[in-house]
């Protein structure tokens, strides 16, 4: 482990804005992707360890002017608690329900989960699908000041962010999907959760009379980052959800992923599962 | 009157301590003063040594030694093969390779210091497949060894030469034969070959291993370690260190899992006990997680080419097999696989005929060692492919095929194994019945083209077990002390080791219905070779065998002295009399003395004596011949599994839903420990089957840790339905036989029976991973092919 | 070596004051520092749950959790949970269930269970596999465990 000079524990939004803003520190949250990483030389901290776990401003889940808010340091848990959750942001609930394990999860946040940005991230790819938004906050001129990005924007590859050094994951926003929005997580995997994915699918829409509109169509662990399938869901908007249509969105997203071959997976494979569990997900969906 | 304890659930003796935290295994054992090792591993799968430089990190605050071969010119070759120094001189040979080794104030400082080592290679050409290493030219892995490593420098009166070298890359072979294959060919009506291919998974027990070496100022050593064979390793360590194996003693603290794991000697523990002489202080060593995976013995993998036949009424004729088996770097116990894996292509189901040859082969891979039922499961998951493909060739149902071709009671085996008790029968027709076996095989196979992504399969496999022990080694025996103290409380001091299996348990259940007393009467006293008489260890299942026989000998020739002695007292006969709830009693149940009582008035009388007693049980059993033919067992032990599966065609994700398992146990002792030892076994099997899947590539392990090695989670495992079928062994104590390896064996073979049941395709490579799965259904696997140069 | 932080906490009911290093795992400070060894180290990632122990009512993996980051809060072990009535309760339902063997990921699973049974007593089959899935265990199959927590929770049910 590497020299860490400075512990901090700051008790508001300011305080670390501040801290920040000074240069050279390591975010602290739920910790449950900092200490292994730490553990196995895969991150280094830098001089100063900045624990944000007493920030006030950074917690709670609330219905804000048609979106909900979740603040960076709640934890997997809490989202799977919360009714609003599970009940209007059903892609999001379902996936924390696959999120490691109790243990885990008791400890995991989303803000984590975001600016760890894993491929594959579990949250991450209901969340891109909902078009969810993250905040950022900082103080550059000694006022705390605070930007909205959207989540395909922050996340620019596996473990990189747009989050500037001086700024802190404050929360992120999920507008509500419309009303009759249905929704479905999938995850490939052999175990209820405790399973890093070898693809994830979310995927939802709504009916209009017998068309689909507003369909959303996300992926993990098929490029470098979660990704939006737009060819797919052109392929599916404003279509009736019948054999033809399903085939043609699933051929479409085959020619919007760039997966890898990994210890956990061939290409090969990754390309099947989407192509079978898509059309899966789809038909359960528009059921719906 | 005294209950029976025999058949009733006893809960673990240790557990109460267990569950609260209180055990203290190894890795929490503090010595003062003790110094924390660390061992230097190689970063190169195979290369030259060239130089190591250890200065600066013996320069470091707190570190008290840093050693290589270069300070241990005395080190001699262990393991099974005596291929493998613990210091690596010249050579390293896998990428876990044990170059240099730190004594510090703490962990953290032994870690700082393995960084500042300076280790200069020369790498040399990876021999990653036993094909690569039999092609001629191959490079080999023990050459004819030069410089330090020839032990020139090591030849003193006595010493062992340091490992002679192989002309080629074969470390060993074996050859079976019994009838004539060939014969057996052209007897038969049908004839199917396959060739199967056995992946590397590993023990994954969840205490890491570690060590504690201490001398005293007079040279003896204490070693606290968590081997399952502490007098084998006795003698070995002696022999290692030039000593009197008098002057060592073995503690073996709690143990957090042991699978066969601990059976062979590694180098961390010679290394530590270096330490420990050089430092003059207490060292321990424990490993990471990660060191776990990389540095403990695998499973042995197996390249399986099996021919079989039989006639067109069912009867088997013949079986010739042929194994190519990965050695590794250095020889442990995986080489001896053949040992159990002849006894199954010989004797699992009755066949007249049968060959046998395996080539186990040098490569820079991890090396195996002893798992949990230490071949058996690659050699069924073969036979019971081949019992199914054969049943179906001659148009009968998989239940009648095996009844017909199953053993008796009394069958001597053309290998020479007496089975005086045989459940076999009772236990395919017990698990087919109560599993609807036939029913739902039909139902499955009619489904075959109904639409729907998720297809059922059920499917059968059996094993054979030795279960009265193995005699592999001089001895197969178990000793025990037995005394009783004034107020008959016995303290039973036993060779047999606990590794968390139950076996103290069951020997005090055991003594307590000998002599009528309550499990609370009884303290266990094992683990320790100053205080315990000998056993050869933990395997093979033997222990409730062996050390059950030996607990009932000593506690039998108490309980006569106890009635020898009631009999002078009351004038009646010595058979007239009987323990039973605490007390001397007649044989109708009348209660003449107080037990405790009686035995004060027995110390403290004229003949002024206590009731200390031993036995030495040595079983019947034999040591095979030159062609490994005996009867190694003094008793066997069969299984039949049928497993249920779910099969998902558009992800090859196969769930296990249930499994109904018989198994013939001779007697059960204590139905609680047993039905722990079965459904652990079960779940055991079926990490091997569908989820474990040790990578490794161009000798490097691709995956040595918890993430992305699946060890099967709660929610994933079966329902577990379990009979017991109770043939009561002549032999055996209360009739029991072994049972620890068994439940583990045939779970892959019937696995993989159950997804062709479910899909028609028969895979014949493990493990039942997703993709792997997919690419079986899609035709986009390529199945094993045999290769082997002749 | 890093930087050393004042920490004040209550363990098992106590209150402890300690100086910790800023990297140091609160699995290594109870250990190491504290003595506790009924927590276990067994992979040091977060994927095993030898060593969950409640961090203000929470279960979490001790291994990744900074001892720093402990200040101010309540921290049970197994030691502390087999104080509790209910803890003790949950040992007889372990012991008199089979569910320990070698017993290394017993106290895990002690602490993962009581925290399972607090927040959902009478859970049922289902919820008690979801509910123990980060605690791994090679020697029982988890049947008994499983039975164990089953019958403890139940117990619960009928008298909190």
């Amino acid at each position: 482990m590497d020299l860490i000079e400075y512990y901090r524990a700051p008790t508001s939004l300011e305080e670390a804005a501040d801290i920040l803003r000074a240069g050279n520190v390591t975010v602290l949250a739920g910790g449950t992707d900092l200490m292994p990483q730490a553990q196995a030389g895969r991150m280094h901290f830098q001089p100063v360890l900045m624990n944000v776990r007493r920030v006030p401003e950074l917690r709670g889940i609330a219905e804000e002017g048609g979106a909900v808010r979740i603040g960076a340091l709640v934890t997997i848990t809490e989202l799977l608690e919360s009714a609003l959750v599970r009940e209007r942001l059903g892609m999001l609930w379902q996936a924390c329900d696959h999120f490691a394990s109790d243990q885990i999860r008791n400890a995991a946040t989303v803000g984590g989960n975001l600016c760890n940005a894993s491929p594959a991230g579990d949250t991450l790819v209901p969340l891109l699908a909902l078009n969810a938004r993250v905040v950022l906050a900082s103080k550059p001129n000694g006022t705390l000041h605070t930007r909205r990005v959207p989540l395909a924007e922050f996340l620019l590859g596996p473990g990189r962010t747009c989050r500037g050094p001086a700024e802190l994951l404050a929360a992120v926003e999920v507008p509500l999907p419309p009303a009759g929005f249905a929704g479905e997580f999938y995850k490939h995997g052999t175990r209820p959760g405790l399973d890093i994915a070898a693809i994830s699918i979310a995927a939802g829409a709504r009916r209009d009379g017998a068309l689909l509109r507003d369909v959303r169509v996300a992926f993990g662990a098929v490029a470098p980052t979660p990704i939006r399938a737009p060819r797919a869901e052109a392929a599916l908007e404003g279509h009736p959800p019948d054999a033809a249509t399903l085939e043609a969105a699933v051929q479409a997203a085959l020619a919007e992923i760039h997966p890898i071959s990994d210890l956990r997976a061939s290409d090969w494979y990754r390309r099947e599962l989407i192509h079978n569990m898509l059309k899966r997900v789809l038909a359960h969906v528009c059921q719906l | 009157m005294n209950e029976t304890l025999i058949g009733k659930r006893i809960p673990k003796m240790d557990a109460p301590d267990k569950a609260s935290g209180k055990t203290r295994y190894i890795q929490d054992l503090e010595m003062p003063g003790a110094l924390h090792a660390k061992i230097l591993r190689s970063t190169q799968v195979h290369a030259r040594i060239l130089s190591i430089d250890t200065r600066a990190a013996k320069a470091l605050a707190g570190v008290h030694a840093v050693i290589t071969a270069a300070d241990v010119p005395w080190q001699r070759p262990i393991g099974v093969g005596k291929d493998h120094l613990p210091l690596k001189t010249d050579r390293v040979r896998s990428l876990r390779d044990e170059i240099a080794a730190v004594a510090a104030d703490s962990e953290a400082i032994a870690e700082a210091a393995l960084k500042l080592i300076r280790v200069e290679y020369e790498p040399l050409p990876v021999v990653a497949t036993t094909l690569a290493a039999l092609a001629p030219g191959a490079p080999l892995i023990h050459p004819e060894p030069r410089g330090a490593d020839s032990g020139e420098h090591l030849k003193t009166a006595g010493t062992p030469v340091a490992f002679a070298g192989k002309p080629d890359n074969i470390a060993m072979t074996f050859d079976y034969a019994q009838g004539d294959v060939v014969q057996g060919e052209a007897e038969s009506d049908v004839v199917i070959e396959d060739v199967f291919r056995l992946h590397y998974v590993t023990h994954c027990c969840m205490g890491v291993s570690g060590v504690i070496a201490e001398f005293d100022p007079g040279g003896n050593l204490l070693l606290y370690s968590n081997t399952q064979v502490p007098f084998l390793h006795k003698r070995e360590f002696a022999d290692l260190l030039g000593i009197d194996p008098g002057r060592i003693r073995i503690i073996q603290p709690p143990i957090g899992g042991g699978f066969g794991s601990k059976l062979d000697i590694y180098p961390f523990e010679p290394i530590a006990i270096f330490l420990a002489k050089i430092t003059k202080r207490p060292v321990k060593l424990v490993f990471t997680r990660e060191e776990e995976f990389v540095a403990s013995p695998t499973r042995q993998p197996v390249l399986l080419k099996l021919r079989s036949g039989c006639r067109k009424d069912g009867t088997l004729t013949f079986r010739a097999v042929e194994t190519v088996h990965d050695n590794g770097a250095y020889t442990s116990w995986g080489a001896t696989t053949p040992f159990v894996m002849m006894q199954t292509i010989s004797s699992l189901y009755r066949v007249p005929h049968c060959k046998y040859h395996t080539k186990a082969v040098y490569t820079n891979n991890p090396y195996a060692g002893s798992f949990r039922g230490y071949g058996n499961l690659q050699a069924t998951f073969a036979v019971e492919a081949h019992m199914d493909k054969l049943a179906a060739a001659v148009g009968m149902d998989g239940l009648a095929f095996r009844l017909k071709n199953a053993q008796d009671p009394g069958e001597i085996t053309p290998q020479g194994m007496h089975f005086k008790t045989c459940g076999f029968k009772q236990c395919l027709t017990t698990a087919a019945g109560r599993s609807d076996f036939l029913r739902k095989q039909a139902d499955n196979r009619a489904r075959w083209n109904d639409a729907g992504p998720v297809k059922r399969g059920i499917g059968m496999a059996s094993m054979l077990h030795v279960g009265g022990g193995a005699k592999i080694y001089p001895s197969d025996g178990c000793g025990t002390i037995l005394k009783i103290d004034d107020f008959a409380h016995v303290t039973l001091i036993t060779g047999a080791s606990e590794i968390g299996q139950g076996s103290e348990t069951v020997l005090s259940q055991l003594v307590c219905e000998e002599l009528g007393l309550p499990m609370s009467a009884v303290t266990v006293v094992n683990n320790d070779t100053d205080i315990t008489p000998w056993d050869v260890g933990v395997h093979a299942s033997r222990t409730t065998f062996i050390a059950g026989n030996s607990a009932i000998g000593a506690a039998r020739k108490a309980k006569k002295k106890i009635l020898d002695a009631a009999s002078a007292k009351t004038g009646r006969k010595t058979d007239e009399l009987g323990l039973a709830g605490g007390f001397i009693t007649s044989n109708s149940g009348e209660k003449l003395f107080e037990l405790a009582k009686f035995l004060r008035s027995l110390h403290f009388s004229d003949k002024a004596d206590l009731v200390m007693t031993t036995f030495y049980y040595e079983p019947p059993s034999r040591h095979q011949d030159k062609q490994f033919k005996g009867d190694v067992s003094a008793a066997y032990a069969w299984a039949t599994q049928v497993c249920e599966v779910e099969v998902d065609t558009q992800t090859g994700i196969v769930r296990l839903l249930k499994v109904t398992g018989a198994h013939d146990v001779g007697r059960v002792l204590n139905r609680l420990g047993i039905e722990g030892q079965i459904e652990g076994g079960i779940v055991m099997g079926q990490g091997y089957a569908i989820t474990e899947n040790l990578m490794v590539e161009n000798g490097v392990m691709r995956n040595p840790n918890f993430r992305d090695y699946k060890l099967v989670t709660a929610p994933e495992i079966p329902e577990m339905d379990i009979s017991f079928i109770e043939t009561m062994d002549g032999e055996g104590p209360q009739g029991a036989k072994g049972v620890g390896e068994a439940p583990a064996i045939c779970i892959a073979a019937a696995v993989a029976n159950a997804i062709h049941n479910a899909t028609g395709v028969r895979i014949t490579a493990l493990p039942f991973t997703p993709e792997n799965v997919y690419r079986a259904l899609n035709g986009a696997s390529e199945p094993p092919v045999w290769s082997a140069a002749a | 070596m890093s930087a050393n932080c004042d920490i004040a906490f209550t363990l098992n009911g106590v209150k402890r004051e300690l100086s910790v290093p800023a990297g140091m795992s609160a699995l290594a400070m109870l250990r190491e520092r504290l003595g506790l060894t009924g927590t276990k180290y067994g992979c040091g990632e977060g994927e095993c749950g030898a060593c969950t122990i409640l961090v203000d009512g929470m279960s979490v993996n001790s291994c990744l959790v900074f001892a720093a980051d402990c200040d101010g809060r309540e921290l049970v072990t197994i030691e502390g949970v087999v104080q509790s009535e209910a803890g003790e309760r949950l040992r007889s339902a372990f012991v008199a269930s089979g569910a320990v063997q070698c017993g290394f990921c017993t106290p895990g699973l002690m602490v993962q269970a009581s925290h399972l049974i607090e927040r959902h007593p009478g859970a049922d089959e289902t919820a008690i596999r979801r509910g123990i899935e980060g605690n791994l265990c090679r020697c029982t199959g988890y049947r008994k465990i499983i039975d164990a927590i089953s019958a403890a929770a139940h117990e619960k049910l009928r008298s909190p």
